[in-house]
Order: structure tokens, then C-alpha cells, then sequence
């Protein structure tokens, strides 16, 4: 198993297989946190801020007490005094963290924060008695916009001098400077991106239920195991006494990724109150406490030269991460600053970024949580086009990097390498048509029509190999009858990760894929594993899995060749058979393997263990894994009433070879239309005071299949370093989607001069951009 | 997100429905389709002791024509208005409002009376009662009572009804002649709220004369308002020398209080409506003229 | 405030649930019938998680109170599914174009999708747009839902 190739016949892997989750997904029959019942099972409840910032002197639950079938009402006094060591893997333990309480002690901190949990027989009656919970509030000033933060006077938390929570920079300001200052053109914006969020349709929720002397754990999470091991930090409570279970999760998309406050909360409570609880989050709970992403702002600016080659790139970047970030926001705000380069050739560029806190919900990991700086990079570069006078995509022509002047280092350090960006720049402006969608949009203009077209390209670091994500391992268990299980750590929250391991496993076996099952998710049965995030999952898996499968294979081949008379180099398994190469006809099933090795342990050759189980862990063979694409996006502008209508959307990507094609395609148009809607309609908003003014899905829009083409693709495969050459995929439709909506807007409304640097557009503000030019 | 506690009745009468009101006081309120007060207890944004389900009384479930209207029950549900070819002959304002609202789930269960009664300015169904001068039939323990819809949205989901009064049923004139109907609303998605919208009839006489007119607009201020200057000025005109664009512009110039928040800011919902009005307008015209 | 006894027809059987009057009917389907498969995504009235059919028709499950489905018919996802382990069409056609990933929207869209095709049986790419603009879903995008419903209705 050394290089890029597998040691099976790739008959799945590669092709559209059907998902083995659909059954019973399809029929009602799958297993969200919700649905888990247990025998005297308690319901639990947050009582929760309606003050952006407040002085909590006290609180009177008496009256909640009282309610029948209320069976606890705590409070942070309550819960605190078991916390132990409440730290993230991701971040580790020495951070500069801020305080992340589980119930707010002292102070709210934004509206939503949670302050007391109610438990009790049933949720209705957990809303009722926490409607009776007296909480002696003493409204503060509010930190409610992060752009004001640092003149403010208040602090959001103590210590933090200008409610900063913290800041980097890269080197070589003064170089970059220095091009600035002599460059032939300079364009310089500040690019506003509005706070919205994953918003996944199934809300955060789980089950706890300590048993006296073990903790069981159900959760909606993309992270069983990181469940499993902040639980025990935060609980001083040992890993082998607690079991993380996830079945069925209903989205995450970064917000279900780490145990949040009031998971802590659950945590906490368990062993307080003699019962299993649920708890599980409403929808306006979820939109006005599971956090905020994307909120953020900077000054960009790129130096050109005469005939638009870039010659640097700055960028100084602020971004919002509420009250309660989680977890520490910094370091993947440094990412914003080194990937600002994008996939553009540039010798200098420097970067800056602050985290600033506000009186909002916490700011938490999002799809791509870095993507501002493709917002930021690619709208600048339409405005640049725009004001030296080169059309945007012959702009990008001069600058992009193509896949033979790789590897190369971008000026911060960041080490591309196995990607296609110009490959794929042009080969979506092939399936889009470019030249001939300017011809039609110079047609509508003489109609008094308004057509545009933006383009929007990116790079990725997918695939990160830092703790805890740097190996996954995997269990494959041939059963006596020869079907076969697959045991991983998973993380799936619709990522396709069981069909994904059957594909993978059924390969690397030579088993017929009927033949194999897949068991995910359930930290007592299944190896350690990272989770979902960071677009690893399909090279971490398929480096588990044929790792673990290749040593089963030797001695499947072993068994076969002992009992077919016939050498081991002969062998060849397919169809859950291993037959003689050449001679079909002499072939035994897997089943009678299978059963000499578990019955008849004295026929075994030589050296050949009993069973055929194994365990494995892959390590990634990278610290990080490149991907890349190229989104173009057309649109018509109904001038009059400013709404935007997408006509046509093409992406074209490059995430290597790929194990299952309608997962890559359903994973960029998952993100994509997060993207368009990031663009056009979501808006986390709040008003002067800190007060939420989108805490329901009246006011907070997401996008529906009404607002939505067809989505084309296109697919470049350059092989990473990681197994089988499989880059990530799952985060880069919600990275590159923004910009190229919004470029498209810009474009079409071109003839009315004005620049779009303010995320979302909606009609309004394309009806005054229309009115202030005439 | 769960309700408050509250008791249920489901009276199978009219004169049951309204004793009960009359009994219960002002901690009942009225339940029809449920799709805008369920939201609403869930959210616990309302509290009321008691819910009376208008849901199973026969009487305020029919559709009947009575002398040059057509009469709708209040619990009547809006999917059987989209899908009845008798409103869509009698009342095709009706007929057309329909379709905007919400989506089709919502339309199976929300009702005529319930949309009305409830009176969000953003409605269609309110627009459309005040722009045909529909009469909204009340009854209440004292007796019934006819209200015209001029005199019946008095502020944001704030009607004349008193608290022990039900919303029976709608009369709808019909409009005879040559005649042609549109409704045009702005929303930021499919189904969503209307922004602003529009609700347009008008009757031309062989010569292209405009005969008779109204206009009605919703989502711009806390009642939907009727374009009365607009309206004077057009009757008695060629519809041929009616510019569109500036009949829009007319028909919102002097509203007042008109709603200025984050899915539009004030002067963004008066300039939409005024397209609104355009666009429903220029339709309404095209079918009076082949009507 | 007390609870009361409902009696409804589910997926073809009687049943009985004790419900509040406050309780919806998508959560006594869901706690007092075991009927899972129906979700809830906002609880007031727009994501379509929680679609069922109350009479034959579609409707959100979290905005009809159980009392009021008193004597009604009623069918879940598990109802619409084929007793011997096959799929409905709607259903095979989801799994036949990558329709979900993460399914918990899926149970809505299969019966929004059953109700309008039955209504419906050819509608164009509009009408399918326009029909199921009331169910939202987070994870597919859409593209594999439209696909979908273009083969369940036979294109």
C-alpha cells in the first residue's frame, strides 16, 4: 500500500454508488438525538438573557420549583463547582482562551446567553416553569457593534483591553509598502461580510445518562470521540467511563463540531439529577445561541502594475467573535490573512487580523471558516478590473497560477501544491461560455435588460493533519459467514461517510458490495477517529480503511492460495470470491475462507492467524492536503424591484480522484447554495443594542429550491498526497459561492458605477445603487 | 418551543361558537387554520385561557352566490379557493391572491376568514376584500352584523371584532362586464411576507373607457389601503393614455406609515409598491381587453 | 390544561393519544405513537420537516394541535413506505439521485412530494420549484431533489 493506488480493483470506488443510509433515511426510520427515548427519561430547558449585557444579581426559582413535574431548576452556583477542565483538542489546553462559563455567573453576556437550566417531565413543562424562574437582571451598555468595540467603555470580558481577544500579523508590512507606494494601480476597499451562520435543520441536542458510575452520552455532534474526550476534562470524569454515541445527525457544518455551553450544562447536570436528560434546542435558540460565523470586515488592497499584474497583496482584517467564541477564534482567523493570495502568482504580500468581542453569540466554526478572505480577494478583483479597464476574467488570466508552476509557496508561506487553478478557471468559462454570455448580456443591455456574470476562485487547505485530526483508524471484522463490517469513528452529519467506507472497504477486499456493512459513531465500539471537519474525512477514511484492509487481504490471499493448491501472486479476489488467475473455475468464496479461519485453525498455512479481524490507523501523510475551484455564477437584475434572479451556476473543482461522484457534486452544491444564500438573503442581524432581529425563520432566509438553478460541474483530479490521491471536498462550495454572487450583481449593475463591498445584497440595496445613478 | 397551556372547544355551531366567546371572555380567542396563531403560542409571543375551533361547524365552510356577491364562510380553507372554479368565475381577485400565500402546505390548512380576520398588513386576502369593498359578516351573542371592509382594518392585526365577535363569512361583489384582475406582491423568496403589493381591477367600456376601478395595496402600512386619488383619476380615461409607471408612483405618493425595517426600509417598499401597482395594473388592463 | 384522549386514524390504524390540547400534532405522533420519522426543524411553520397528510392533504404537522385531527386520517413517512421493504417511487427516486445526505428535511420532502405528483403528475420544472419552495433543506442544495422529483414523475 505505498503511493496513491489501491490494492483492489476499483469497481466502486469512483462510480455513483446509491448510499446504503437512504433506507432508512427515506422511510423514517433513521436515529436523531431526538428520537432516543430512554426509561425515565427528563426534559431540560434554558432560561436565557433577554439583555445583551446585564448584571445578574439573582435568581428566584422557587416558583419553578414548585410547578408539578419540575424536578430541578440549576444555576451556575450548581454546576460550576464541578467543572474541572473545560478545553478543546483543537485549540489544547495553554491558549489564551476567554472564559467560557457554562451558565452565565455574574453577568449575561449576550441576549440568549443561558442562566439557569429548568428539567423537568416534559419540555412544555420545562418552557413553563422556566417562563416562572425570576432572574433580577441590571441591564449594562452593550458591546453590540465589534466595529466600535475597542471606544466602547465596556468590556465584554474582563481583561480583555479593548475587547480584543487577540491578534496576529504576518511579516514583511513594510516591503509590501514599499510596492504599494510606486505600483501603477492600487485598489483599496473595505469589504464588509454580515454575520450569518450553518443553521443545520436538525438543531443541537443530546441525551445524558450516568449510570452511577459511567456517563452515556447521545449527541447531534460531527465529533463523538471529542465529545467523548472534552467530557472527560470538563467532568474530571476517565475516557474508559464514558460512551459517546451518534447515530443519525442532522447537519453540522461546523456548528456541531465541539461540546458547546449548554452541552457543557447537560454534562454537568447528569450526575445531579437521578435521571437520563434531553435536551434539544429550539430553532430560535439555535439562531440566537449556537453562534455566529462569517462576521467580519477588512481593509484589502492589491497593487498592480501597468498591465494588471499583480504585484502584492495587504490585507487587515477584523472579524466579530461575539461574547463566547468556541473555540478560540484566533488562529483560524491567521488563515483569512495567508490564504488572501488566493491562487494568484504575486511576490509580496502582508497580512494582519484582530479578534474583537461583542455582546453576541460566540462566534463558532462555519464551512470554511476562513473564506472571507476568497469574499474579500475576489471582489476586489472585479473592482480592479473594473477601474484599470481589463475585463475581470483576462485580469485573472495574467495572475493565476496553473497547475505546472506548482509547487509553489505563496508569499505567506503557504505551500500549494497538487492543484489545477487555471485548469479549472478555464475549463468552468469552457461550460458557462463566456465570450458568448458577454454577447447576450450586451444584447439585454440594448433591451434595457440587465445580465452579469462573476467568477470566483479559491484554494484550500483541506485535510489539516494537527491533533486531533493527524491519524483516523479503522476496525474491519470479516464475520464467520464472510459479510463484512467496517468500524469507524465517523462524524457524519450527511457527509455520506458509511456509504464512502462500504465503497472504500468492498474495494480493498475484493468483496461484493452487498456484502459489507459499516458501524460509525459509537466511541465504545469504534476506534478513535477525529470527526468531520476540515474536509478530511474522505482521505482519512480511505487511508483507515485500506491500511487496515491490506493486511487482511495477505492473509485472505494466504488462506485461498493454501486451499486452491495454488500461489499466493495467483490470487485474485473480486465478487467476494478469490479464485486462480487464469482459471476462473478453481475459486472459493470468501464465506469458506472465512470459515476455515475461524473453525478450522489447524487447516491454516503456516503463520496465518486464526480470524480475520484487524485493526489499523492511518497517518496523514501531509500536513495539509490541496484542493481548489473555480465557481462562475450568471444572473439578470430586475432593476426595478432590485431581486436577483441566478440564471446559471458552474463549478468547477478539483478535489482529486473521487471516491463517489454524486457525494463530491452533492457536497459542492450543498455549500454553494449556503454560499448564495450568504450572498443574497441570510443575516444573523442585530439591532443598536445587541438585540438578535432574525431569531426565527421569518427573518433569517435561507434559500430554497425556488431560488436555486441547476448547478453544473465540472471535475479536474489532480491526485494529493494523502491515500487513494483523495483531496476534501466538503467545505469549498460556502467558500468560493459569495464572491461570485456578488461579482455577478456588480456586474450586471455596472452601468450604474457603484462597487458592492457590503455582503448581503438585497433588493433594497440594489434599488439605491440603480437610484443614485440616475 | 411549546405553547402555553390553554383549554380547547370545538363547537359544531355558529351560536355555540359565538355562547362560548360571550362566556369566555377575553382569555379566548378564536382558532380557524391555525398557521398564524399556532406560530405564534409556540413562540409564546400570545397567551390566551382558551381556544374556540371554528373547525367543524358546517355553516362557515361553504361557498355560495348571493345576490351579485359571492358569499365565502370564514372557515372556508384557502387551498379550496385556489382550486375552485366557481371563485375563480365569480371573484378572480380571489382566485389569484391565492397562490401567494405561503406555500401550498399552509394554504390546506389556513382558512378566508382566518386571513382576514387576522389582518397582517402584509396579506393578500385583506388587500383583496378592501379593494373589491367585500362586506365582512360578524356574528356575536347580541346578533349578527354586517361591517364593510373599509370600516373593518383598523390597525396592525387589529380589526373591528370586538372580543366576543366571530368573522361568520365574506361577501364578495362580482364584477360584471369588461373586466380583468392582478395581483402583483414583491417577496424576497417564493411565498415569503409581500415587501409590497398590489391588488388591481378595473372594468374598461367598449371604447377602452375606463368605467370603474380599484386599486388596493398591502405591506405598506399597518392596513391595506385603497389608491382612492389614483382610482378618481382614472375613471372616465382611456386606458390607453394611462402610463403605468406614473399610475404607480400616484398610487403611493401620500402613504404615510409606511413599515420601515430589515426586509425594507420605507422609501425601498413605496417605490417597489408603486412597480407593484405598475405591473398589476398593465395585466388587469390586457385581460379587460380581450375580456 | 388536562389532557384528553384523541382518536386518529395513523397509517391506516386506529389509534388513540393523550394529549394536552397544547401539544401538536407532530409531537403526539412523534412521543405518543413512536412515529419518529416525522421531525421537527422550527416548530413554527416554515422549514416543512414536519409535513404529514391530514385527510389526504399536506400539511405541517407543527401547526395543526393533535385535537384538532380528531377523527382525521392520517399519514406519516412510515406510512408512505411500502410494507415489504421496498421503496415508495418517490422514495426510490430520492435514493436513485443522491435526493438527501443528511434526511433530516427528507421525510417532509417525500410526502410534499408524494402530495403534489398525485395532484400534479406532470408538472414542469416551475411548478416543482414553486410547490416545494416551502421545505427547506440545508445539506443537498436542492440539485438532488429536483432530479428527484423529475424522475418520480416520470421524465
Amino acid at each position: 500500500m505505498e503511493g496513491n493506488t489501491f490494492t483492489g480493483a476499483a469497481r466502486y470506488t469512483g462510480s455513483r454508488v446509491h448510499r446504503v443510509e437512504d433506507a432508512r433515511l427515506l422511510t423514517g426510520r433513521g436515529t436523531f438525538v431526538d428520537d432516543i427515548v430512554r426509561p425515565g427519561m427528563l426534559h431540560a430547558c434554558f432560561v436565557r438573557s433577554p439583555f445583551a449585557r446585564a448584571r445578574i444579581d439573582g435568581i428566584d426559582a422557587d416558583e419553578a420549583r414548585a410547578l408539578p413535574g419540575v424536578r430541578a431548576v440549576l444555576t451556575a452556583a450548581d454546576l460550576h463547582p464541578d467543572v474541572h477542565e473545560p478545553w478543546y483538542s483543537t485549540a489544547g489546553k495553554d491558549i489564551p482562551d476567554n472564559p467560557r462559563p457554562p451558565l452565565a455567573e455574574g453577568e449575561a453576556r449576550f441576549v440568549g446567553d443561558p442562566v439557569a437550566l429548568v428539567i423537568a417531565e416534559t419540555r412544555a413543562l420545562a418552557e413553563d416553569a422556566a417562563d416562572l424562574v425570576l432572574v433580577d437582571f441590571d441591564p449594562l451598555d452593550a458591546v453590540a457593534d465589534y466595529t466600535t468595540a475597542a471606544e466602547s467603555g465596556a468590556l465584554v470580558h474582563e481583561g480583555f483591553e479593548a475587547n480584543v481577544a487577540g491578534q496576529l500579523r504576518g511579516r514583511g508590512r513594510r516591503d509590501v509598502d514599499e510596492v504599494f507606494a510606486s505600483a501603477a494601480h492600487v485598489v483599496e476597499e473595505v469589504i464588509h461580510q454580515q454575520a450569518y451562520a450553518a443553521v443545520p435543520m436538525e438543531t443541537r441536542g443530546l441525551v445524558v445518562e450516568w449510570s452511577g458510575e459511567d456517563l452515556t452520552i447521545w449527541s447531534a455532534t460531527q465529533a463523538p470521540h471529542e465529545v467523548r474526550a472534552f467530557a472527560s476534562r470538563l467532568l474530571g470524569l476517565p475516557e474508559h467511563h464514558i460512551r459517546v454515541i451518534m447515530r443519525d445527525t442532522g447537519g453540522g457544518f461546523g456548528q456541531k463540531v465541539v461540546p458547546l455551553r449548554e452541552d457543557m450544562c447537560l454534562m454537568l447536570a447528569a450526575r445531579k439529577v437521578r435521571a437520563p436528560i434531553k435536551w434539544i434546542e429550539d430553532r430560535r435558540e439555535n439562531l440566537m445561541a449556537a453562534g455566529q460565523a462569517r462576521h467580519e470586515h477588512a481593509t484589502a488592497a492589491m497593487a498592480f502594475d501597468d498591465d494588471g499584474t499583480i504585484l502584492a497583496a495587504r490585507i487587515d482584517h477584523v472579524q466579530d467573535v461575539g461574547a463566547y467564541p468556541t473555540p478560540w477564534p484566533v488562529g483560524t482567523a491567521a488563515a483569512v490573512g495567508m490564504l488572501f493570495p488566493g491562487p494568484y502568482r504575486m511576490d509580496k504580500a502582508s497580512w494582519s487580523t484582530v479578534s474583537v468581542f461583542s455582546n453576541t453569540a460566540g462566534r463558532t466554526a462555519y464551512r470554511g471558516p476562513w473564506m472571507y478572505e476568497t469574499t474579500a480577494r475576489e471582489v476586489l478583483l472585479d473592482i480592479a478590473a473594473r477601474r484599470i479597464g481589463i475585463d475581470p476574467v483576462e485580469l485573472r488570466r495574467r495572475n493565476m497560477l496553473s497547475a505546472d508552476e506548482l509547487p509553489y509557496s505563496n508569499p505567506n508561506g503557504m505551500p500549494y501544491s497538487d492543484m489545477s487553478p487555471r485548469e479549472v478557471f478555464e475549463q468552468a468559462l469552457g461550460i458557462v461560455d463566456y465570450d458568448g454570455f458577454r454577447r447576450e448580456q450586451a444584447q439585454a443591455r440594448t433591451e434595457g435588460r440587465y445580465l452579469g456574470i462573476g467568477t470566483s476562485s479559491y484554494v484550500e487547505p483541506t485535510t489539516t493533519a494537527m491533533a486531533p485530526y493527524g491519524t483516523e483508524g479503522a476496525t474491519i471484522r470479516i464475520e464467520p459467514s464472510g459479510t463484512v463490517n467496517v468500524y469507524l469513528g465517523g462524524g457524519s452529519t450527511g457527509n455520506s461517510l458509511e456509504t464512502a467506507a462500504v465503497q472504500l472497504a468492498a474495494d480493498a477486499l475484493g468483496v461484493d458490495i452487498a456484502d459489507v456493512a459499516t458501524i460509525q459513531g459509537d466511541t465504545a465500539i469504534t476506534p478513535f477517529g477525529g470527526g468531520t471537519g476540515g474536509s478530511r474525512s474522505g482521505s482519512m477514511i480511505a487511508g483507515a480503511v485500506t491500511e487496515t484492509a491490506a493486511g487482511l487481504r495477505e492473509r485472505i490471499v494466504q488462506i485461498a492460495a493454501g486451499l486452491l493448491e495454488a500461489a499466493p501472486e495467483d490470487i485474485e479476489l473480486a465478487e467476494s470470491r478469490a479464485s486462480v488467475r487464469g482459471t476462473p473455475s478453481k475459486a472459493v468464496t470468501l464465506r469458506e475462507i472465512a470459515d476455515v479461519a475461524y473453525f478450522k485453525p489447524h487447516a491454516l498455512p503456516p503463520g496465518v492467524p486464526a480470524g480475520l479481524e484487524a485493526s489499523g490507523r492511518y497517518a496523514a501523510r501531509s500536513p495539509m492536503i490541496w484542493a481548489n475551484a473555480t465557481h462562475v455564477c450568471t444572473c439578470e437584475v430586475d432593476v426595478e424591484t432590485g431581486l436577483v434572479r441566478i440564471l446559471r451556476y458552474v463549478v468547477s473543482e478539483d478535489c482529486g480522484p473521487m471516491i463517489n461522484p454524486n457525494v463530491v457534486e452533492g457536497q459542492i452544491a450543498g455549500g454553494t447554495v449556503q454560499g448564495i444564500g450568504g450572498a443574497l438573503l441570510e443575516h444573523l442581524s442585530y439591532d443598536e443594542d445587541g438585540n438578535p432581529t432574525a431569531t426565527t425563520f421569518l427573518d433569517y432566509l435561507l434559500p430554497t429550491i425556488a431560488d436555486v438553478p441547476d448547478l453544473e460541474y465540472g471535475h479536474i483530479e489532480t491526485p494529493g498526497p494523502g491515500a487513494g490521491g483523495y483531496k476534501g471536498v466538503g467545505e469549498g462550495g460556502a467558500i468560493g459561492a459569495p464572491a461570485a454572487v456578488v461579482n455577478a450583481v456588480a456586474d450586471a449593475l455596472a452601468p450604474f458605477g457603484a462597487d458592492i463591498t457590503r455582503l448581503p445584497i438585497g433588493p433594497a440595496d440594489v434599488v439605491r445603487i440603480v437610484e443614485a445613478a440616475s | 418551543m411549546k405553547p402555553a397551556p390553554f383549554e380547547y372547544h370545538a363547537p359544531v355551531a355558529l351560536d355555540e361558537a359565538v355562547g362560548l366567546l360571550g362566556e369566555l371572555g377575553d382569555g379566548a380567542k378564536v382558532l380557524a387554520g391555525g398557521q398564524s396563531l399556532i406560530p405564534m403560542l409556540a413562540l409564546r409571543l400570545a397567551f390566551f385561557d382558551h381556544l374556540v375551533d371554528l373547525g367543524r361547524i358546517p355553516d362557515l365552510q361553504r361557498v355560495e352566490r348571493v345576490d351579485g356577491s359571492l358569499r365565502v364562510g370564514a372557515a372556508v380553507r384557502q387551498s379550496a379557493v385556489e382550486h375552485s372554479a366557481e371563485v375563480a368565475a365569480a371573484v378572480p381577485l380571489l382566485a389569484r391572491a391565492t397562490p401567494l400565500i405561503g406555500h401550498f402546505q399552509i394554504r390546506n390548512r389556513g382558512t378566508v376568514g382566518g386571513s382576514i380576520a387576522h389582518a397582517d398588513p402584509a396579506a393578500e386576502y385583506p388587500a383583496v376584500a378592501l379593494t373589491l369593498d367585500a362586506v365582512m359578516e360578524v356574528a356575536s351573542p347580541r346578533g349578527s352584523r354586517d361591517v364593510p371592509a373599509a370600516d373593518f382594518f383598523t390597525g396592525t392585526w387589529t380589526t373591528d371584532l370586538a372580543d366576543d365577535e366571530v368573522l361568520a363569512g365574506v361577501r364578495f361583489p362580482t364584477w360584471e362586464g369588461r373586466c380583468g384582475f392582478a395581483v402583483e406582491e414583491l417577496a424576497r423568496r417564493h411565498g415569503d411576507f409581500a415587501i409590497a403589493g398590489a391588488t388591481v381591477a378595473v372594468e374598461l367600456g367598449a371604447d377602452d373607457t375606463i368605467r370603474r376601478c380599484a386599486i388596493g395595496l398591502f405591506g405598506l402600512g399597518p392596513v391595506p389601503e385603497r389608491g382612492t386619488a389614483a382610482e378618481q383619476s382614472l375613471v372616465g380615461a382611456s386606458a390607453g393614455d394611462v402610463e403605468p409607471k406614473a399610475l404607480g408612483k400616484q398610487a403611493v405618493a401620500d402613504l404615510s406609515s409606511i413599515p420601515d425595517d430589515a426586509h425594507g426600509p420605507a422609501e425601498y417598499r413605496r417605490h417597489v409598491g408603486g412597480v407593484m401597482v405598475a405591473r398589476a395594473w398593465q395585466r388587469a388592463v390586457e385581460e379587460a381587453r380581450h375580456a | 390544561m388536562h389532557e384528553t384522549e384523541v382518536h386518529v386514524h395513523v397509517n391506516g390504524a386506529d389509534r388513540r393519544m393523550r394529549v394536552e390540547p397544547r401539544t401538536t400534532l407532530a409531537d403526539a405522533l412523534r412521543e405518543e405513537l413512536h412515529l419518529t420519522g416525522t421531525h421537527l426543524g422550527c416548530e413554527h411553520g416554515v422549514c416543512g420537516a414536519c409535513t404529514v397528510l391530514v385527510d389526504g392533504d399536506a400539511v405541517r404537522a407543527c401547526l395543526v394541535l393533535a385535537v384538532q385531527a380528531e377523527g382525521a386520517e392520517v399519514t406519516t413517512i412510515e406510512g408512505l413506505t411500502p410494507d415489504d421493504g421496498t421503496l415508495s417511487p418517490v422514495q426510490e427516486a430520492f435514493r436513485a439521485n443522491h435526493g438527501l445526505q443528511c434526511g433530516f428535511c427528507t421525510p417532509g420532502f417525500v410526502v410534499s412530494v408524494t402530495a403534489l405528483l398525485r395532484d400534479n403528475p406532470d408538472p414542469t420544472d416551475d411548478e416543482i420549484r414553486e410547490g416545494l419552495s416551502g421545505n427547506l433543506c440545508r445539506c443537498t442544495g436542492y440539485q438532488g431533489i429536483m432530479a428527484a422529483v423529475r424522475q418520480a414523475a416520470g421524465r
